[in-house]
């Protein structure tokens, strides 16, 4: 059929209406933009909170780290403007980016970088040269730039009484410690300056507060539970989750004494129904995992079996005189940590094991544990110094290797992987340009309210 | 939201409308043809691509097994089609057999290999589990570089929105100038945020010529933007938030601070070589993304218009009509006696450009799609309302760019590919239908 000249007006007519809902524009600067968050810090220091996303994404407000890893894991230049190796890969030379000022008015110096990281790090060889900060090891330290791209690895200027001041995108307007956090836009930001003036954070909320907080106005953006997420998206806000990378695994403190303990070990292993805590405690969130990283990080996670082996389980307990029985500890203020717990118990029980449940118990305990960042070994070997392992020795970081140490971190036996779960945050729809980098940190650097006028 | 008002027909353009509709059948048959090639060129790309990693595997599973029997099974955990898991799959066969291994059905084989193909996020991850007897399955895998993305077909509308991808880097850009070769480039200059670089087309590839850098003294803006425009004798000017660059030799680039005005609409005057006549120009906030709405010269009886982020002009019969899309998210039409608004669909970015077409100029306005980033369009106004004469062209990402070219035939969109992670110039022209 031909369509008339008419029928064209009529269809541009119609794309134009049809198209108006979703015109876009550029960022708008104002405005002061809410953000509510589990994460409850004591300290602002970066070399003394506790590791978590919610504290990295708190530090990344506030200080810079020399590098910064991209979406794909790759390192980007921050307060490091170039960098190159030295003395075969054992060291790292840093050029500092210039005219960059601390919130305090002070001006970024080598000296200041040097102290930062031996804060951090009482173990590396820092040294300051001109305008040169220069990190060296007795043995070669392929993912320092990794490493370096780590929160507690941001750098901070402490002052005599220890508070620390960062060059980050915002500063420090009021803290009160473990409530709240206002932070006001740096002006001078080397980075340049947020679209939002100021940013208020509100600490230690329950996931329901937040859905709440969100709900009545009072937040632009919320932290939403996994198992909560389809709730959110049916609520017409615009949700964001990270690929999975919170490994949520049963942790042993110490390594087996014996060889009875260690098939106690294996056998509470294959007695685990991950796939029916999966569908019914999850809803459907996140992965069930055996492996330490995630297949989407490492491309081969599925090789590691999920499955129950029931009768493999029987066989290894049958081997082990008496009851074999534990005591498992889990986070007392994560309702979802204690139902997963309870259901491990129950498997275990089925097996002929003894699972008694004790929050506060520390020889096993059902963790949370969020990966450090999106490079798989990155994650791996701070994964392997959470559990003492022995270190891991790599010549070439490929991807053979990589699947053998971590064959061998999950052959110690100290780790039992159950899931991998995104991160997911919620926020109204007069917030744009918000996002959540695979590794789950939140960039709202780069965020904008709709209704603040320019 | 108010709607378009026609108050007559627009002969210009439903004559081309129709003239479009008419060969409807020859164009078909065309654009089949053109499909079914892009479709052979991508198959024949990726089979090639992919056969290294193959025989790498394959060398890997047969170090495992030894020559002998065995069954293959072959599952996709990754984001390849059907069609590539196919070629996939014949590739591993034949790569089997090369090194030894007899591919046989399950019953006849006591080793089983299953490939698996899965993939990270740089690349693809394919892996084997070989199973031999009873014993627990040793497992091997390669790592497989990705291969490069689609291609997209026009539309049909009164006019084809043509891109042409001119540059692509890792670099943040933010304008890119075609400076010889008009219709084929062969030399462009290339704005980021901190240098300037020229590239010169060479044996099909951009070959660096020279980098010149940005000095600076304040930070730049999050929302960084820049022009960048030819001027007489083969300098360029840079226009960049708070700061003015000229090229004053072949190897220099003079910058001060300044608040300068930035040339919004130009028309080349051939006269004159490659220089460039500025219709008006406006002054751009040093430390944020948008034009103050300071205007010179006036625009009639107004030497101001709203603040904007971009603007675009329509030469009439005895004056100019002058578009802004202003910070209120609205389109200004300013004719010099009235600023009319016009609820549109428009984005931040518009830019004027000349051509054949319907009325002989258009206004190229970007719009938002979440889906697959943004888009770009043709309008024209023949009344006071924006009228889509071409159908939307999608580029990979954020539009962070769109300005005209120096000529005026054409314009240059800037947009980051959230795919590749690089930043991609597009030159984008108006064909007729």
């Amino acid at each position: 059929m031909k369509r008339t000249g008419l029928q064209w007006l009529a269809i541009s007519v119609l794309l134009i209406s049809a198209l108006s809902a979703n015109a876009d524009t550029r960022p708008q600067y104002g405005g002061t933009l809410h953000i509510t968050t589990s994460m409850s810090t004591s300290s602002l220091d970066p070399a003394e909170m506790p590791d978590s996303v919610g504290a990295r994404n708190l530090v990344a407000l506030i200080f810079d780290t020399l590098v910064i890893v991209d979406a794909t894991g790759r390192p980007q230049s921050a307060l490091a403007e170039s960098w190159q190796s030295v003395a075969g890969d054992r060291g790292v030379e840093f050029h500092l980016r210039r005219n960059v000022k601390f919130h305090d008015g002070n001006p970024l110096t080598t000296e200041i970088v040097v102290s930062s990281l031996r804060k951090a790090n009482p173990a590396w060889n820092v040294t300051a040269g001109g305008d040169v900060v220069s990190i060296e090891s007795a043995g070669a330290i392929p993912e320092l730039l990794q490493e370096l791209s780590l929160s507690r690895n941001a750098i901070a200027k402490r002052d005599a009484t220890g508070n620390p001041s960062g060059t980050g995108p915002f500063h420090i307007v009021d803290w009160q410690p473990g409530k709240r956090l206002v932070a006001a836009a740096n002006e001078d930001y080397w980075n340049g300056r947020p679209f939002v003036d100021e940013i208020d954070i509100d600490m230690g909320r329950t996931f329901r507060d937040q859905m709440n907080a969100l709900e009545s106005g009072r937040a632009d953006l919320a932290e939403v539970a996994p198992e909560q997420m389809h709730r959110a998206v049916s609520q017409r806000y615009e949700l964001l989750r990270s690929s999975p990378i919170e490994l949520i695994a049963l942790k042993f403190a110490k390594e087996a004494a014996s060889a009875q303990e260690k098939a106690s070990r294996d056998a509470l292993r294959l007695s685990i129904e991950r796939q029916s805590m999966h569908n019914v405690l999850l809803q459907g969130a996140g992965q069930p995992s055996a492996s330490l990283l995630p297949t989407w990080m490492s491309g081969y996670g599925f090789v590691f079996s999920t499955e129950p082996d029931r009768l493999r389980a029987q066989q290894l307990r049958d081997q082990i005189p008496g009851v074999p029985s534990f005591t498992l500890g889990y986070d007392n203020n994560d309702p979802l940590a204690r139902l997963l717990a309870e259901r491990v118990a129950l498997n275990a029980k089925e097996t002929g094991l003894s699972v008694q449940l004790n929050a506060s118990a520390t020889e096993l305990r059902l963790v949370r544990i969020p990966l450090a960042s999106c490079d798989p070994w990155s994650s791996l070997l701070v994964l392997n110094n959470q559990l003492g392992l022995p270190p891991i020795e790599a010549k070439a970081h490929s991807l053979d290797q990589l699947f053998a140490s971590e064959q061998s971190m999950l052959a110690s036996g100290r780790i039992i992987p159950l899931f991998h779960l995104p991160l997911a945050y919620a926020a109204g729809t007069n917030l744009r340009d918000w996002t959540v980098m695979p590794g789950g940190k939140l960039n709202v650097t780069g965020a904008w309210l709709k209704s603040s006028q320019p | 939201m108010r709607q378009p008002i026609y108050n007559s027909g627009i002969p210009g353009i439903l004559k081309s409308v129709n003239l479009a509709c008419r060969p409807a059948r020859v164009r078909r048959v065309a654009r089949f043809g053109v499909h079914c090639l892009i479709v052979l060129l991508c198959t024949f790309a990726s089979a090639s691509d992919w056969s290294s990693s193959e025989k790498q595997l394959a060398q890997k599973i047969a170090a495992v097994t030894g020559p002998g029997a065995a069954a293959l099974t072959i599952q996709n955990r990754s984001s390849l089609g059907k069609r590539d898991t196919e070629i996939v799959q014949n590739g591993m066969e034949s790569a089997l057999q090369e090194v030894g291994v007899r591919l046989v059905n399950n019953e006849q084989a006591a080793t089983s290999i299953a490939v698996s193909l899965s993939e990270n996020q740089t690349a693809y991850v394919w892996i084997a589990e070989v199973r031999q007897g009873t014993a627990d399955s040793a497992v091997v895998m390669v790592s497989v570089p990705r291969t490069a993305a689609t291609t997209r077909l026009p539309d049909s509308m009164p006019m084809t929105l043509v891109k042409t991808l001119l540059w692509s880097g890792n670099k943040p850009i933010l304008d890119v100038a075609i400076l010889e070769g008009d219709a084929s480039p062969t030399r462009i200059a290339v704005l980021s945020p901190e240098d300037l670089s020229l590239y010169r087309m060479q044996a099909g590839k951009w070959q660096a010529e020279q980098k010149l850098s940005i000095n600076h003294l304040k930070p730049w803006p999050l929302d960084l933007h820049g022009r960048l425009i030819p001027t007489r004798d083969h300098a360029l000017d840079l226009y960049l938030p708070g700061v003015f660059c000229q090229t004053a030799s072949a190897a220099t680039l003079n910058c001060r601070e300044s608040d300068d005005p930035w040339p919004l609409g130009i028309i080349s005057t051939p006269s004159a070589g490659s220089s460039t006549a500025p219709l008006l120009a406006g002054f751009f906030t040093p430390r944020r993304n948008f034009f103050t709405g300071v205007i010179a010269p006036a625009i009639g009886k107004f030497s101001a218009a709203p603040k904007f982020y971009s603007a675009a002009f329509l030469p009439r019969d005895k004056y100019v009509l002058w578009l802004f899309a202003a910070t209120d998210g609205k389109l200004h039409i300013l004719d010099g006696i009235r600023d009319q608004i016009s609820l549109t669909d428009f984005g931040s970015d518009i830019a004027t450009v000349r051509t054949n077409c319907g009325a002989g100029w258009q206004v190229l306005a970007t719009n938002a799609d979440d889906q697959s980033g943004d888009s770009v369009r043709a309008y024209e106004l023949p009344d006071r309302d924006p009228i889509a004469v071409s159908a939307p062209i999608n580029l990979p990402g954020k539009i962070s760019g769109l300005w005209t070219q120096a000529n005026g035939d054409n314009a240059i969109a800037v947009a980051k590919n959230p795919e590749t992670g690089s930043y991609e110039a597009y030159r984008l022209t108006v064909a007729c239908n």
